[in-house]
């Protein structure tokens, strides 16, 4: 699946693709309003991770034309801008989601995660990772076909993990994750610990094995 | 004390004192004056006596006049000088002015006294006292009066100035209007403040308008460092130590960019960004909040209750959200384990009570930014003041209050 990150800050850029480019993305990149514009009407990406500030135009006139050319390319804006009215006039524009800057990288990677999830579901709305099976739409999960009793956060925590596989995520970025900017609670990474250690005891418990690894008291890591 | 109120003060102190010294002297001089003119009177009087001893050889017979006695004694010794006298006289309620005198009729030695009343010249003298005083009483009263009124008059343009400097806000665009005047004293004030308050007003927008930038700026680099690090800590190689030090640059990030995020948030509230307000169902928006705090105080084993009636109110809906989302998280932040959050809504008030640790609050510092009571919290010190300024702009009135280790906020309106 191709990913292209329309970025003029080139560092941010780097960060982006680096993180995202694994065995199942490959990531292209444009710095310019431009050649971005070329992109986009040359090939069809999985989705697009779309800065609003471009020199040489504004991202959402990239986005009006990818919605003229009836383009179905997921679209992802990331912006400095965190207003309501902004994100609002991004989405009735035809963005599929809204990242505001600075964010963390798992966090950007599990958005691009869900948007192409919608965009290539095919009659069945569900993430399988191993014995593990999330139904999106009920928001349930089943281990070998067992259903387990997660709660709204449990599940949501299950569901990043599972967009970051392989990845080492900070306590940082999984309560934001949790909690959102508002939620000014996210010093306290007591109530990640107690989160997480609840999602271990019930997968393990429903016979999955223990993904999740704590990484030196920074993070965890979901390792297949 | 009011201006006036010392000027008249010290302008009837200096009257009253003028004018009794004034009167108190005139009083004297008058006196003197009629006193001198009776004494002439009873000069004429003893001439005549005089001359007619001299001619007759012998004294007149004293007539008797309602304002004049006349006596004779004799005297066993010489008696040669003259001698004025003030008195009374027996029988008589006037004083008397007294004239006594020697002379010598026939070899004998008479003490003449003639004694003339001064009953004219004592109404005299009080009637002009009383002018006078009179006078006193009205020239102050007059000029009570005049000065209230003319002063009252001048110094209009003062307060007229004085109320459009006390609507004056920094933060609002608006220019200071003072009713014209011809005084110029006035003008030059008004001048002065006019120059100093659009200074100032503008000196605050630049310093918005710069705090802002400045966030915005400041996203991008913080955006770059955030993505490095959780690039970085994809290496396996890294060390314990290694992983510790990631952590405290994680940390640091963290609140650099949560700070940006609230500076940013106030600027933007300054600037009005959020003027448009609909009708809020706070009830609503309490029960979303109690939802999706649910799960974090069933993990600290707070306990939540709630009484929750219809309330509508018009607020901007973004800072609305902001605004519970602070108030709530403040109250679970500072709550202890095993700990308690009270939250009553009624029709025109808000309460939100935490059980908490910490010592009651300083009511008079505890919205000014980046003010902190305990300086090793790892809170940047702007929750409160974002929860005041919004409730200032959205007319809301927050009252802080602490009682048997519960630190509780009433929002009313």
């Amino acid at each position: 699946m191709k990913v292209l990150v329309i970025e003029d800050e080139k560092e941010l850029s780097d960060s982006i693709c680096a993180y995202l480019a694994n065995e199942q993305f490959v990531c292209e990149r444009t710095l310019d309003f431009d050649s971005s514009m070329e992109k986009i009407l040359l090939y069809d990406y999985a989705c697009i991770v779309l800065d609003v500030n471009l020199p040489g135009g504004s991202g959402l006139d990239i986005l009006k034309e990818l919605k003229n050319q009836n383009k179905t390319d997921g679209v992802l804006i990331i912006s400095a801008r965190n207003s309501l009215d902004d994100k609002v006039f991004a989405l009735k524009t035809g963005a599929d989601d809204y990242l505001t800057k600075p964010f963390h990288l798992p966090e950007l990677a599990a958005r691009v995660n869900a948007i192409i999830r919608r965009k290539s579901f095919d009659g069945k709305n569900e993430v399988i990772c191993n014995e593990l099976k999330l139904d999106l739409g009920e928001k349930n999960v089943m281990v070998n076909d067992n259903p387990v009793d997660l709660t709204k956060k449990e599940y949501e925590l299950l569901l990043y993990f599972i967009s970051n596989k392989n990845r080492v995520i900070s306590k940082n970025a999984i309560a934001q994750h949790l909690w959102g900017d508002n939620m000014d609670v996210a010093d306290s990474y007591d109530f990640i610990y107690t989160h997480i250690k609840n999602l271990r005891k019930k997968l393990i418990l429903a016979g999955a094995t223990d993904y999740i690894k704590s990484i030196y008291g920074m993070g965890y890591k979901f390792s297949i | 004390m009011k201006l006036f109120t010392k000027y008249s003060r010290i302008n009837l102190l200096t009257t009253i004192i003028i004018f009794l010294l004034s009167a108190t002297a005139f009083y004297f001089v008058i006196r003197y004056i009629l006193i001198n003119q009776v004494d002439n009177d009873l000069k004429i009087e003893e001439r005549e006596i005089e001359t007619y001893a001299k001619e007759h050889g012998t004294l007149p017979e004293p007539i008797p006049v309602k304002d004049q006695k006349i006596s004779y004694a004799l005297s066993d010794h010489d008696f040669k000088t003259r001698r004025f006298t003030t008195d009374h006289v027996e029988g008589e309620k006037d004083s008397f002015r007294i004239l006594q005198f020697g002379i010598t009729v026939k070899g004998n030695i008479y003490v003449a006294t003639v004694a003339k009343s001064l009953e004219g010249t004592d109404a005299l003298t009080r009637s002009i006292l009383l002018i006078s005083l009179a006078t006193i009483l009205l020239i102050l009263a007059t000029s009570l009066i005049v000065n209230r009124v003319v002063l009252k008059k001048l110094w209009q343009p003062f307060y007229s100035s004085l109320d459009a400097l006390r609507n004056f806000r920094v933060d609002k665009k608006q220019s200071l209007n003072f009713p014209s005047t011809q005084i110029d004293e006035f003008t030059f004030m008004n001048q002065t403040i006019r120059k100093t308050t659009n200074q100032a007003q503008q000196e605050y927008s630049l310093l918005k308008e710069f705090t802002e930038n400045a966030s915005h700026e400041m996203q991008t680099p913080l955006a770059i460092i955030r993505s490095k690090l959780d690039l970085l800590i994809q290496d396996e190689n890294l060390s314990e130590e290694q992983s510790k030090t990631m952590q405290s640059a994680y940390s640091a990030i963290e609140k650099l960019s949560r700070l940006n995020q609230s500076l940013l948030l106030l600027a933007k509230i300054e600037n009005n960004q959020y003027a448009d307000t609909t009708s809020i169902n706070l009830k609503d928006k309490i029960t979303e909040k109690l939802n999706a705090f649910h799960e974090l105080w069933q993990n600290q084993n707070i306990s939540v209750s709630s009484a929750l009636q219809d309330a509508r109110v018009n607020l901007n809906s973004e800072l609305t959200d902001i605004l519970l989302n602070n108030l709530l998280s403040n109250a679970t932040r500072h709550n202890v384990s095993n700990g308690s959050i009270n939250i009553i809504l009624k029709e025109t008030e808000l309460e939100i009570s935490n059980s908490s640790s910490e010592k009651e609050l300083n009511s008079q510092q505890m919205f000014l930014r980046f003010f902190s009571q305990d300086k090793k919290r790892p809170y940047n010190g702007l929750g409160l003041p974002i929860i005041k300024q919004i409730c200032d702009v959205s007319g809301l009135t927050i009252r802080y209050f602490f009682s048997n280790d519960q630190h509780k906020f009433t929002l009313s309106w």
